[in-house]
């Protein structure tokens, strides 16, 4: 029937069959390897895949007063987040949400890439959504694949006090910060605490992040919960305990009004700090959830630098207030005793250079206790010429000035004492002379020192020696333990004065506050003892900065306070009024029963 | 004219010899396995299970298995005879879609009656195969003759031309290289094939100059080694060295919009979705299935429907996933065994029409196999060829039991 035979050669046929195993071959190695040997890879990939991983965030502990009142709270928000796998037209998607968030495509894309933790991670695109925009994009739903919206805890502030150098703030995460081992476990987008308590206690005060697993299908619709793999619960913080006594700070708030400076009220035995402030500050409730930029920008570019913590970076001449120090040095090396005396004329010549007494007629004949009292600066000129500069620069360091206090607050100032060493190495030795150290008894020149130095000083006075560690920090509720754990703090002991100095340096400071001549009569309070001594520091900046150091003794118990107001003038009509207020404040409201109550306060 | 074969003599022949049994097994066993696939594809949806795909697939595989039988039954000389009438009105078929308009989709693929559509180029696989088949066995060329290899090249290439413009990347392409296999089966030389092949690659190599060197010394060893009359060698170098260098000028010159039609050309059914998004998901589908697979209906990829096309192009990704490496090799064992079966087959035949029309459509099957396959897992891009037998689709399914029904048709003559 057909013309023409098949003559198809045995090695064509071969050829062929030859190309059809090696293709075959080539499919089957390929597959070997998909499913063989990069089986676990894509199993993890369908599951990344059909499970969506809702990330359950975590309350952070809540931070209350040592009275148990809420100081910071928590309260949720609703954020959008994007993952980025599930978006399929970035383009249409990044669109209608932009409409709907009033932000522009490029925004959108700025901010998953800032917050990028994965292609199958949600990465945050908005915060704090109203109801609004949520009932819109619910409604968009299907057009907006891989968006999705979580509720998420963050900061609120329910008080009146607003303590924002104590709590500290929250911000995200920096990168630098994700890569140290330090924060570990940490993701793009996080809030740790970046300042203050928020800081010093992030392990307590962090929760951990709980998940949901989600069966979702490819339209990220989700269809169903998994059978295999249970929802962890997200564990709440710790609740953290501070030594701050809410009525208090408020009220030491109040009395601070706008003036600039610090305050800072403790327990003399123990170093809880029972209100501290730093004004100007900054309201926690910029801190609530992630802070705008340009929020951020104008807080840190203000000139009154209300960031700036002024009780632990501040550093400040403390004026006549560290003449306590020069008093006990020379009591206690036998420079002098308590009875030598000097005529004030109200100027002290040294060479061709002329060195005033803050009184202009002069006080007179003095001894050391009149010369603390009247806060004679002439005395005091005597005192140190007769003195090695060194000597008074370890007593100063005695009461810890020029190093750390170890408050539980980040970023701490050291202050300067300065002594032979450093002024040979700072004017060249013979640079400097007597004339410097004229300067340095009566708290200025080249001497530094930060407000919660001086409180610890304030309180080593009415302990006669405890040398203690301030804290907020009191006391944290462990969940695992069920059980309140303290803080431990350190209190050392000086041991380098002899009982009559300690007695001659608070029957002096008594009679600053008490006697008709004392320099700090306005921080009297009828019926307590109060004890304390003014500081006015001259600086070249404007008014001289006001101080007043002092404390109470009732029975065994003690509280000391700070006053410093920058450019407030003299420390007995700025800085004393205050301190007064603050100690009638406690007498009337029995803070020192509370401090006996917290338990941590003995003697 | 008997055209039916029971009615003459030839009813007496055995019309179940080996080869036929084992392909009715193959193809048997295939079907299930593709409808297993769909019923998996389809097992969530709310519909009776007629109207689901897996429904469908089965009336299409009925109305397969009758046609093939219809073929199966037609006197072979029909085939051989009324071929280049055949080819013709294929070509009208498939140019019909031009004439009768665009789908909303913008292609010319698909002409419809009333609710029944089919794609014309589909059939015309057969239609090609036969034509050059019948072209190649005529008793006055001589296959070793330059000249008797322009009419069969022609014959893939009209249809190429107007499917790429459907446009079918993937299905063009078959008809392109299904001449291959035909003229070489056929005992073309391979020289001469080399030559057909080589402006092609001159072409494609062009925009790269490291291709397009290598690409140049591998012509010079061929031609040298081939020891053709020189003349023939420099011509063929002169006008593959002047196509290269001419391509990315002639391509530079065209503007914009027009080498976007071009490239949109070779870019059709590319992922719409973007980042090979097709793929990926293929690739995660088959690889987790792993060494047995996650059982009938616990595919995730297929049921959360991030498989895409799993009914058709990508049935072979619903396999890997829920039957695991031992079902793909159980599929690819079927195909390897069924091109064995053909290849062999076509190798006994005495009549050359027989033999080169079993090889036409051994190599459309196997291409629609590697292509398919290589696709699915990542080997090649997306070209929209369906897998035969397995993959959902009317027309196709047709078509490859025209196939079936024409190697049975063939073997049931007794190989000499």
């Amino acid at each position: 029937m057909f013309r023409s035979q098949n003559t198809v050669s045995f090695e064509r046929r071969n050829i062929l069959i030859l190309i059809v195993i090696a293709l075959f071959a080539v499919l089957i190695g390929r597959l070997y390897y998909i499913q063989i040997v990069q089986y676990s890879r894509f199993v993890g990939i369908a599951e990344a895949n059909r499970i969506r991983i809702v990330p359950l965030e975590a309350q952070r502990g809540i931070i209350h007063d040592r009275n148990g009142q809420i100081i910071a709270d928590n309260k949720s928000q609703y954020n959008i987040n994007i993952i980025p796998f599930e978006v399929r037209s970035s383009e249409k998607t990044y669109n209608i949400l932009g409409d709907f968030l009033g932000l522009t495509k490029n925004q959108i894309q700025r901010r998953i890439n800032h917050n990028w933790r994965g292609q199958f991670s949600p990465a945050r695109v908005a915060e704090d959504i109203n109801f609004k925009i949520l009932t819109n994009l619910e409604e968009h739903k299907l057009d907006l694949p891989g968006v999705l919206y979580s509720l998420e805890p963050i900061r609120s502030f329910p008080s009146r006090a607003s303590l924002p150098h104590v709590l500290g703030y929250l911000r995200e995460v920096s990168k630098k910060d994700l890569k140290s081992k330090k924060y570990f476990g940490y993701r793009a987008g996080d809030l740790i605490g970046w300042k203050g308590v928020e800081r010093e206690y992030e392990k307590i005060l962090r929760g951990k992040r709980g998940y949901d697993y989600l069966q979702v299908d490819v339209h990220g619709r989700e269809v169903g919960s998994l059978q295999d793999k249970e929802k962890i619960l997200p564990i709440p913080g710790n609740d953290l305990y501070l030594t701050i006594d809410f009525d208090l700070q408020v009220y030491a708030e109040s009395i601070m009004g706008s003036k600039r400076g610090a305050i800072i009220v403790m327990d003399s035995n123990s170093g809880e700090i029972l209100s501290l402030i730093s004004k100007p500050d900054y309201s926690p409730n910029l801190f609530s959830g992630i802070i705008e930029p340009s929020v951020w920008d104008k807080l840190r570019d203000n000139p009154d630098q209300p960031l700036y913590n002024r009780v632990t970076q501040g550093t400040y001449s403390p004026g006549s207030a560290f003449k306590i120090v020069a008093a006990m040095a020379a009591l206690e090396n036998g420079v002098v005793d308590s009875n030598w005396t000097v005529r004030c004329r109200g100027k002290y010549r040294l060479g061709r250079r002329v060195f005033k007494c803050w009184r202009e007629r002069g006080h007179g004949r003095m001894n050391m206790h009149d010369a603390i009292t009247n806060s004679c600066n002439v005395y005091f000129y005597n005192l140190i010429r007769k003195m090695d500069i060194d000597i008074w620069a370890d007593n100063a360091r005695i009461f810890g000035f020029g190093s750390k206090t170890n408050i539980d607050l980040p970023e701490e100032s050291n202050g300067i004492v300065p002594d032979t060493e450093f002024l040979d190495r700072k004017y060249g030795v013979g640079g400097w002379a007597e004339g410097n150290k004229l300067n340095l008894v009566i708290g200025q020149g080249d001497l530094l020192v930060t407000p919660i130095q001086m409180a610890r000083f304030t309180a080593a006075l009415a302990t006669r020696g405890k040398l203690v560690q301030p804290h907020v920090g009191l006391r944290y509720f462990n969940k695992e333990l069920n059980n309140f754990i303290l803080f431990s703090t350190e209190i050392d002991s000086i041991e380098d004065y002899s009982e009559s100095t300690w007695n001659f340096i608070q029957y002096s400071m008594f009679d600053v506050v008490n006697h008709r001549n004392g320099t700090a009569r306005s921080a009297r309070v009828k019926g307590l003892k109060v004890y304390g001594k003014t500081g006015t520091a001259q600086n070249p900046h404007g008014d001289p900065h006001a101080w007043f150091i002092g404390f109470t003794k009732d029975r065994n118990r003690s509280i000391a306070i700070v006053v410093l107001v920058e450019h407030g003038g003299s420390g007995g009509s700025a800085a004393a009024p205050i301190a007064g207020k603050l100690f009638r404040y406690c007498y009337e409201k029995n803070i020192n029963q509370m401090i006996v109550s917290s338990g941590n306060s003995e003697i | 004219m008997e055209i039916l074969r029971f009615s003459g003599t030839r009813s007496l022949l055995k019309p179940f010899s080996n080869t036929n049994i084992l392909m009715i097994i193959l193809v048997t066993a295939l079907c299930c396995t593709g409808l297993l696939a769909l019923y998996s594809a389809s097992l969530h949806i709310d519909l009776p299970l007629f109207k689901r795909v897996v429904g469908k697939q089965f009336i299409w595989i009925m109305m397969g298995g009758t046609l093939a039988t219809i073929v199966f039954f037609i006197q072979r000389k029909v085939f051989f005879d009324t071929a280049y009438f055949l080819y013709l009105f294929g070509i009208v078929l498939i140019l019909l879609p031009f004439i009768l308009g665009k789908s909303p989709t913008g292609t010319c693929r698909w002409i419809s009656i009333g609710t029944f559509h089919f794609q014309p180029s589909e059939f015309m696989k057969v239609f090609v195969i036969l034509a050059i088949s019948k072209y190649l066995s005529s008793a006055d060329i001589s296959v070793s003759d330059f000249r008797a290899l322009i009419v069969p090249v022609l014959f893939s290439l009209v249809p190429m031309l107007i499917i790429l413009k459907q446009p079918d990347l993937g299905t063009s392409m078959i008809f392109f290289i299904l001449v291959f296999p035909l003229l070489f089966w056929a005992g073309a030389r391979l020289f001469h094939i080399f030559v057909i092949l080589s402006p092609i690659i001159s072409i494609l190599t062009a925009f790269n100059f490291y291709t397009f060197f290598i690409w140049v010394v591998l012509l010079i060893l061929v031609l040298y080694l081939s020891k053709e009359k020189l003349w023939v060698s420099i011509v063929l170098l002169i006008f593959n060295l002047s196509l290269g260098f001419a391509t990315p000028v002639l391509w530079n010159k065209l503007r914009p919009y027009q080498q976007n039609r071009i490239l949109t050309l070779f870019n059709v059914n590319a992922d719409s979705l973007g980042a090979g998004y097709q793929i990926i998901q293929s690739k995660i589908a088959i690889g987790s299935g792993g060494l047995f697979g996650k059982g009938l209906g616990q595919g995730t990829q297929t049921h959360l429907k991030f498989l895409p096309e799993q009914h058709s192009d990508f049935i072979f990704s619903v396999i890997g996933e829920e039957y695991g490496f031992a079902g793909v090799m159980f599929v690819l064992i079927l195909f390897f065994v069924m091109i064995m079966v053909l290849l062999t087959s076509s190798y006994r035949l005495r009549d050359r029409f027989s033999s080169l029309v079993i090889i036409g459509i051994g190599s459309t099957l196997f291409l629609h196999v590697v292509i398919n396959i290589a696709m699915t897992i990542g080997l090649m891009p997306v070209t929209g060829l369906p897998l035969p037998f397995l993959s959902y689709g009317g027309s196709f399914i047709i078509t490859c039991f025209i196939f079936v029904g024409l190697v049975l048709n063939i073997n049931a003559e007794k190989p000499g």
